[in-house]
């Protein structure tokens, strides 16, 4: 059987000339937009000799952050400026990098997103802040983890293994995967969102988790020992021994615990 | 009483002009809170003084208009926080012609920014200590708390929170437009989380757990009003 395809049709000289024309056009009018939005962008990015332990804290007023783990015992700071910049000037010492973007900019309340990128040795701990804007931490097993979103933004911590957690923020989903340490101290708050803590399953920790919507899932942690108080508006009790001390409160949305 | 009522009827209290049941009321109140009584004392001392050295400094030209400048400077200031309507006595402890000197309108207008700070120095010690006590006093002592106490308590924190709203409305011009409604939307939600525990108690005055949400969604509202009246 004959077919007839597109590529056996004759083509006119003039319309393979409108297309090139067309064609060239795209081009320059991707070429320009991107321009525009490279045009108000700056990328910045610097590294910082660091000890195993580091500390590093970031007060960013708005845009993203992301910290992840590598293998080396250095801080790689990435920074993408958004119109109007925002001064930035990170303080280093030997036992920690500190960055200040509301201390840098006094008086400036009209300054562009600032979208944080810092990969930092696993043992580090992390201290994040931003007034908006979503937190995400990887793979850190150091003392600290604190990420604190003041309006909104989601927070991921995953793949956390910390003495110390606290994840905070007004509007947002909170996730947590990782693991409690024996003595450990973990918080997580949300005023309106869905809070997901993954852990494994042999977990012992003492809970006090707090929802007035009564959207607690405890899942396979949930005991007979717990306490039920406001007719499921808030638990209390043990898992295991409760050797570390897990505090939940959200004001309007879901607190749910899951196997790792 | 509590300490945001008895402020108010301070005015009318060394005005002379406050009701003998109001009178009573806030003399109680007085025996049992020294902050409040200390603002009396400051504001007793301070319109003694201008009544005794009445007509003792030469008058400044145009002291009409001066006068007026001042009083609107106090006016648009009370005007801000309340939003509500301006009370009689006010209104006449303001158009009293109390003929004050240039340098006794100085010490009134220093003595009227004392008086705010002991004011809020006072509402900040007061929470504190209202704070502690229920952190240290534990649940099972919530359920002895009362209604009236929980709202004494709200009211108190309102104080608070009005005072560092009006530091953020004054700085909110400047934000970016996107800060601003975010601002705004997330306050809402803590105001959401405010009032459903609030109605919780209402209903049940007995209610731990919407008496601990109330004050964690109080906090929180109070830490984000401070936070942002810095940006």
């Amino acid at each position: 059987m004959k077919t007839r395809t597109a590529s056996a049709r004759p083509v006119h000289p003039r319309a393979r000339q409108l297309n090139r024309l067309a064609l060239c056009a795209l081009l320059f009018v991707c070429g320009t937009l991107s321009a525009g939005i490279t045009q108000g962008q700056q990328q910045l990015s610097k590294r910082y000799p660091a000890p195993k332990n580091v500390r590093v804290v970031l007060k960013n007023i708005s845009g993203t952050i992301t910290v992840e783990s590598w293998n080396r015992d250095e801080i790689k700071l990435t920074m993408i400026l958004e119109s109007p910049k925002a001064n930035v000037a990170p303080r280093h010492n030997g036992s920690g990098l500190t960055i200040d973007v509301m201390a840098d900019n006094p008086g400036r309340s009209d300054i562009g997103d600032v979208n944080f990128k810092l990969q930092v040795p696993v043992s580090s701990s992390v201290d994040l802040e931003t007034k908006r804007g979503q937190i995400t931490v990887s793979n850190i097993r150091g003392d600290l983890v604190r990420a604190h979103v003041s309006l909104e933004g989601d927070i991921e911590l995953r793949g956390i293994s910390a003495s110390q957690v606290f994840a905070q923020n007004t509007i947002g989903d909170i996730y947590f995967d990782g693991e409690f340490a024996r003595k450990g101290t973990y918080q997580f708050q949300s005023g309106k969102g869905h809070i997901t803590i993954r852990i494994p399953a042999e977990s012992a920790f003492h809970l006090t988790a707090a929802a007035p919507t009564k959207q607690i899932k405890l899942g396979e942690f949930w005991n007979d020992k717990f306490k039920n108080l406001g007719g499921g508006r808030k638990y209390e009790g043990e898992v295991v021994d409760g050797r570390s001390k897990v505090n939940v409160t959200n004001f309007n949305g879901s607190i749910t615990f899951m196997r790792r | 009483m509590n300490c945001e009522k008895c402020q108010d009827l301070i005015e009318d209290f060394i005005d002379g002009s406050l009701g003998q049941e109001d009178q009573a009321k806030l003399n109680l109140h007085l025996e049992e809170c020294l902050g409040c009584a200390d603002v009396r004392n400051d504001l007793q001392a301070i319109v003694s003084f201008c009544r005794e050295h009445r007509g003792e400094y030469s008058a400044p030209p145009n002291e009409r208009a001066l006068w007026l400048r001042i009083r609107n400077m106090i006016e648009a200031g009370e005007s801000v926080p309340a939003s509500r309507p301006a009370r009689a006595s006010w209104g006449s402890w303001i158009s009293r012609s109390w003929e004050l000197s240039f340098s006794q309108l100085a010490a009134a207008a220093a003595a009227i920014v004392l008086v705010v700070s002991l004011s809020t120095v006072v509402g900040l010690r007061r929470w504190q200590s209202g704070d502690a006590q229920f952190k240290a006093s534990g649940p099972d002592a919530g359920l002895q708390v009362g209604a009236a106490n929980v709202r004494d308590r709200v009211s108190q924190q309102q104080q608070l929170i009005s005072y560092w709203n009006q530091r953020v409305e004054f700085n909110k011009a400047r934000w970016n437009p996107e800060m601003r409604e975010t601002f705004d939307r997330n306050l809402k939600v803590i105001d959401q989380a405010v009032n459903e525990s609030f109605d919780a108690l209402t209903l049940d005055p007995h209610d731990e757990v919407s008496e601990e949400m109330l004050n964690a969604a109080l906090n929180e509202k109070l830490s984000l009003l401070k936070e942002f009246a810095a940006l």
